[in-house]
């Protein structure tokens, strides 16, 4: 008898002990559709953070089985894939990383009480009151007065052109900067609205031409950024082109080559930022995956490392623990070097931290200038 | 031993299958509308995912004012019968591929309208916070109650197919699309029936239309665009066009083949296209007319 016992307490002891040795989490991004791009960057992130954080123990001695789905790009899709990994007992969601898709999902986290870090920029997304969702970027709320700023004092200009990709991504850029153009006296001539995936871009840029402003803002999809920037070159657009993080992205300045030259803009993470840990976390990333990653492969790498500091401060994994702890919280890179950089959550989950003027030189983005974080902790 | 089947299939599932089940139930409806369009009256269509979206749209604007949802759920499909009939009297004065490209047209225009009008559709950023319905004063927020729901919906809609395909207008339906000369020389009004099979099959597409709305709580324009009408179209080919139960096969077939391929990582979608090739080449009649094939075999 004593034997059988034995024998059922070590069989059930070995099939328990890897479930108690791993902590299950959930990416669900975009890799196949118009996502794509930034949805393998925030995927390849995330396995690059899973794999050295594992490689060193783990978070409180558990390894991370982190299980990728892909939500083509579609909220439906991304809905139900969040519902399955709530379903798989996660401990974390990762991504989505569009503002569309992770409208929908965040509140199937909610309901179920998981924590979900987003790529997603749209300022809606933390405007909801969910306690359980957090950005790994800057919202846009935080992002376009930094740009306007720049257009108003750093080109001088009075008069501008505004391109949006009309997506909830690119239709609520559009909303806060003409809103951030106002408060600076700056004029809107024209005001143009593309499609997602647009391939042709001669009317657009035609428009732009014509309207002859100071300077064009182009606010579009990694894809489209860079065939924009071909049609820019090609029409002879002498005006300065100024971004929000897409355009002067790696993969943009891949797709665009010589076009993507002389764009300027504030970008909330770079791989060419002057920091050592981010150049470090760039080399690794190329070594990995073979290709450069732009600022998604950062957010997705620098959430994880989130996740593991969150959860080692509070020495358990407890998922309300994680959401509360998460309020105000501040991350020194010094102390949780996975971090890369100082940064802060305010009580909605908003992200606050340095960033950057660049502009494109030579197909490099270099940096021009370093923001402070917009408030000072 | 299908509706059996259903009703105890979701018992061994967690709520991403149920959710799954609902949605193909959704899309069970919507198809069973197309199909009366394309494979009973023989008519064109790709611009369905548009009555799928007047559906939706009209269910979200008037749940989030409050209305109930079983007065919201007639208003749709009236809506979209209307809408179906407007644009099929100059639309139907065509036929085959131009009649294709004008439904296209027609769902480009719709899928526009949704995405720039946003006072009434909120735009781009949807319409997002929309509650499950309640059924007198049962809740039906959990994925279990809200998937019994809607499947007794489908079955419901089912036995409206099932008495249209079967009665005089079915008939007429059938005859226009085998033969409209012969069937205008017995008396049948071709235009008249022609338009009568569109604009029902907008109708089913705006019911199911509500239960997208009350099931995924959340609308923008995405789903509503061409490419989920080439998908709706898939479904009923893929299922077997003309065929009563096609569309419930063919959802299945779009829906959760895809998901159930899943473990094939990055090679899912690339195996879920070429399996779908493949059973077109095969089986251009669909995978319901496999038995015919082996009947004519034998």
């Amino acid at each position: 008898m004593k034997r059988i016992a034995l024998a059922m307490a070590l069989a059930f002891g070995t099939q328990l002990a890897p479930a108690q040795q791993t902590v299950k989490m959930a990416s669900l991004v975009e890799l196949s559709g118009p996502g794509t791009t930034s949805g393998t960057n925030f995927r390849n992130g995330i396995d690059l953070a899973v794999k050295e954080i594992n490689a060193a123990g783990g978070i409180l001695g558990r390894k991370i089985v982190m299980e990728t789905n892909d939500t083509q790009s579609n909220p439906a899709v991304a809905k139900a894939l969040t519902v399955k990994a709530i379903d798989n007992d996660v401990y974390v969601v990762m991504g989505p990383v569009f503002s569309g898709s992770i409208i929908v999902s965040m509140a199937e986290t909610r309901r179920a009480e998981v924590p979900n870090f987003t790529g997603g920029e749209a300022a809606a997304i933390t405007l909801q009151g969910n306690p359980y969702v957090f950005r790994t970027s800057f919202s846009q709320a935080t992002g376009m007065p930094k740009i306007a700023n720049y257009i108003a004092s750093g080109l001088k200009a009075k008069s501008v052109v505004v391109m949006f990709v009309n997506n909830d991504f690119g239709k609520g850029g559009r909303d806060q900067i003409i809103k951030e153009f106002g408060t600076r006296n700056i004029k809107v001539v024209a005001d143009i609205s593309t499609d997602p995936a647009q391939v042709d871009f001669s009317s657009p840029v035609l428009r732009a031409k014509q309207a002859n402003a100071d300077a064009l803002f182009a606010y579009l999809n990694e894809e489209e950024s860079a065939r924009l920037l071909r049609e820019l070159r090609k029409q002879g657009y002498d005006k300065p082109i100024v971004g929000e993080t897409t355009i002067m992205g790696q993969k943009v300045i891949e797709l665009a080559g010589d076009a993507a030259n002389g764009v300027k803009g504030h970008v909330g993470l770079t791989i060419d930022a002057p920091i050592a840990a981010i150049r470090a976390f760039s080399a690794k990333y190329e070594r990995e995956f073979k290709s450069k990653t732009d600022h998604n492969g950062i957010k997705g790498y620098t959430g994880m490392y989130v996740v593991k500091a969150v959860t080692e401060k509070i020495g358990k994994f407890d998922r309300k623990a994680f959401a509360a702890v998460m309020k105000n919280a501040c991350f020194s890179a010094k102390q949780y070097p996975g971090v890369l950089m100082d940064l802060c959550f305010d009580d909605k989950g908003d992200i606050d931290r340095e960033s950057f003027l660049v502009e494109v030189k030579n197909g490099q983005q270099v940096v021009v200038e370093t923001l402070p974080p917009l408030t000072k902790r | 031993m299908a509706l059996v089947a259903l009703a105890l299939a979701p018992l061994g599932l967690k709520n991403y299958g149920i959710y799954l089940l609902t949605l193909w139930c959704v899309y069970v409806m919507a198809g069973m509308g197309l199909n009366l369009t394309v494979g009973y009256a023989g008519q064109m269509s790709i611009g369905h995912a548009a009555f799928l979206g007047i559906g939706a749209y009209t269910a979200a604007i008037l749940m989030k004012l409050g209305v109930p949802f079983g007065f919201v759920l007639p208003v749709a499909a009236l809506n979209c019968f209307l809408v179906g009939l407007a644009l099929g009297f100059p639309a139907l004065r065509v036929q085959h591929h131009y009649l294709a490209f004008a439904t296209l047209g027609f769902n480009v225009l719709v899928f526009l309208f949704i995405r720039n009008e946003e006072w009434l559709t909120g735009g781009t950023f949807g319409i997002a916070g929309i509650q499950r319905p309640k059924l007198f004063s049962f809740s039906l927020d959990s994925s279990l109650s809200f998937y019994y729901f809607v499947l007794v919906s489908t079955i419901l809609l089912a036995f409206v197919l099932w008495w249209i395909v079967r009665s005089p207008w079915g008939r007429a339906f059938a005859a226009l699309r085998d033969n409209p000369i012969r069937a205008e020389s017995l008396g049948v009004n071709i235009m008249a029936y022609t338009l009568l099979a569109f604009a029902i099959g907008a109708a089913f597409a705006g019911i199911a239309g509500c239960y997208f709305t009350a099931l995924v709580q959340f609308i923008e324009p995405g789903p509503f665009h061409v490419t989920t009408s080439l998908m709706m179209l898939l479904m009923v080919i893929v299922g077997g066009s003309g065929k009563f139960f096609g569309p419930m096969l063919g959802a299945a077939i779009v829906i959760l083949l895809p998901e159930w391929l899943r473990f094939m990582k990055d090679w899912y979608l690339v195996v879920f296209g070429l399996s779908v090739v493949c059973l077109m080449v095969w089986l251009p009649g669909g995978l319901l007319s496999l038995q015919d094939r082996f009947f004519r075999k034998a």
